[in-house]
């Protein structure tokens, strides 16, 4: 495709307030021409989690100054992009509706073109931006909300293999941090104990091995590690650092072994549909846990499929994949209107049965 | 064009979706939507409408007036964030305007503005000529009255049961809520100090730290 496409992103469904430009030159690779990317840690220490509203309070106020810094950094302004792309959901929906109004109105104040983009298409389409994977390929997309594995058949087609029936193993690893007095977010601090401890020493369980089929369950694996936890604790009064670092080490082993099989289960699905080049990536915030990543690059080693996953800047949240995947979205002719809703809850796969959520909100995944 | 300056004033604050075209003290066009849902879809097509009223296009406009609260905290952003972008967007000044003044605006007399703050709770501010105290969030018994109290008229939430206790008039705002917004917009679109409008909560988000501490960490 011949021509240049210049896409202003914007990001704020979690706790991550991100603008980006993204272009893309005739049939050159694309280009991240700026991705801010500025986080709220501090402001949720105190809380053991992100808190929603300190989270909306935070975006308010952040969004515009991302915006500009993004376009000083690349070089441009906002007549010199094509359209505006931003998260509508799934997310905690005050940060969600902040971005989107603010997209609104450097929409309708530059007469540009309004895309609303699923936050979890943006993880899933990231590979195609940075590693250029053509269609169809397997996907995990594996966060602190979400655990699910996808084939992408298009910028707007997703098929669901399987995925949590509980928690996202992102929120396990939150959860393990809180338990064992480190800080959040989890992910990192808890990778960070377990390269200095022994994943052999406490026997966690791997939830749903024992069952056919790609679905996960990270509930039972947080009860049980809080269980061992407390052994340890009631045995002596207290922990020792060895101890915590030796249980962070058998909570990730257990979590990228289940990983890991699943994967395999997956990936023997996707191949039965005999793409021509097949693909694994992996996205979402839990994929940047490098023991995860290496557990994965060796299933799709040993499957024969090409590994590719993002840089660990691009797996976390990030406005720079909302501007790709709204650039997908802008070059099939398809953008939103000035009436574009935010959704808590917007499961990329609407065909498959529901697995996880319902009610008032609609269902999660 | 015009060298009378356009002001777009607008507010989500409550169960409404408002808005206001003024151009200096004329308005243009004037819309008030009652609006439980959905005012983050209503909001831009509304906005819309009333500059087509007004005849008028978002470049033509000189400043944006947009109502800060306090009020409906998803609500205030709806706003907040919309002129934030709409005026990166435009490079024009967004002027943030309190719930409060907004009510005040040209009062004939010292009153003190209250707004519905839930759970039993004000949002107040007493505004006596010229002079105002800072907008405060407190229960009936706590409000800030002046001395003397019957001095003061009351305005808003609650002000026939305020009014009881001031013995003082019951006032109603002079302008509609957007149109009290624009007018201060346009009174303060040259102010060198002014700000990015920023939400006024007067109430802290609702968290609390984690319940239960992890067990002691030795070497």
């Amino acid at each position: 495709m011949a021509g240049t496409t210049t896409i202003l992103g914007l990001e704020s469904s979690c706790d991550d307030t991100a603008a980006a430009v993204v272009r893309l030159k005739g049939d050159a690779a694309p280009e991240i021409l700026s991705s801010i990317v500025a986080g709220q840690t501090a402001l949720h220490a105190d809380f053991g989690g992100v808190v929603p509203e300190i989270a909306a309070r935070a975006h308010t106020e952040k969004l515009d100054h991302c915006v500009e810094t993004a376009l000083g950094e690349a070089g441009i302004a906002l007549r010199d992009i094509d359209a505006i792309a931003v998260t509508a959901g799934p997310g905690l929906i005050g940060g969600v509706l902040a971005g989107v109004m603010c997209a609104k109105g450097l929409a309708a104040a530059t007469a540009k073109p309004l895309i609303g983009v699923n936050h979890l298409a943006g993880h899933a389409l990231t590979p195609r931006l940075t590693d250029g994977l053509g269609f169809p390929y397997l996907m995990l997309l594996v966060s602190g909300g979400h655990c699910q594995f996808l084939i992408v058949h298009g910028p707007q087609d997703f098929t669901r293999l399987g995925g949590t029936i509980d928690d996202a193993p992102g929120e396990a690893f939150d959860k393990t941090a809180r338990l064992l007095g480190l800080p959040q977010p989890g992910g990192p601090a808890v990778e960070a104990e377990a390269a200095r401890g022994d994943p052999k020493r406490f026997a966690l369980p791997r939830p749903l091995l024992d069952r056919p089929g790609c679905d996960l369950s990270f509930s039972g694996l947080k009860t049980a590690l809080l269980r061992a936890r407390d052994a340890q604790v009631a045995e002596k009064g207290w922990l020792t650092v060895q101890d915590r670092a030796d249980l962070c080490a058998s909570f990730q082993a257990a979590v990228a072994e289940v990983l890991a099989e699943k994967s395999r289960r997956a990936i023997g699905a996707y191949i039965a549909l005999s793409p021509s080049e097949p693909a694994f990536s992996v996205a979402g915030g839990v994929a940047a846990n490098q023991a995860i990543r290496a557990a994965l690059q060796t299933v799709a080693a040993e499957a024969g499929a090409r590994f590719a996953a993002p840089p660990p800047g691009l797996c976390t949240d990030n406005a720079a994949m909302i501007a790709w995947a709204g650039l997908e979205r802008f070059r099939l002719g398809d953008t939103d209107g000035m009436d574009l809703a935010a959704r808590p809850r917007w499961p990329l796969d609407r065909a498959s049965q529901p697995m996880l959520g319902g009610g008032k909100k609609g269902a999660k995944a | 064009m015009s060298s009378v300056p356009l002001a777009l004033g607008f507010d989500t604050s409550a169960a409404h979706c408002a808005a206001v075209l003024l151009r200096g003290g004329a308005v243009l066009a004037h819309r008030f939507e009652e609006l439980a849902r959905g005012q983050a879809e209503r909001l831009m097509p509304l906005l819309q409408e009333v500059l087509a009223e007004g005849g008028a296009e978002w470049g033509d406009l000189a400043v944006l007036g947009v109502g800060v609260g306090p009020g409906n905290f998803t609500g205030i952003r709806i706003s907040v964030s919309a002129a934030r972008g709409l005026a990166l967007g435009l490079g024009i000044p967004a002027v943030g305007v309190s719930t409060l003044e907004a009510m005040a605006l040209d009062a004939s007399r010292s009153v003190l503005c209250s707004v519905d703050a839930r759970r039993g709770m004000y949002y107040v501010q007493l505004f006596n000529s010229g002079r105002q105290s800072v907008p405060a969030l407190c229960s009936f018994k706590d409000i800030p009255w002046p001395n003397p109290r019957a001095e003061v008229a009351v305005m808003g939430h609650n002000a026939r049961e305020l009014a009881d206790v001031t013995g003082g008039p019951v006032l109603h705002p002079v302008h509609p809520l957007a149109e009290a917004i624009a007018r201060r917009a346009l009174r303060r679109m040259h102010n060198v100090t002014l700000q990015r409008p920023a939400p006024l909560y007067l109430r802290p988000a609702d968290a609390a730290p984690p319940r239960q501490a992890p067990p002691a960490i030795l070497p």
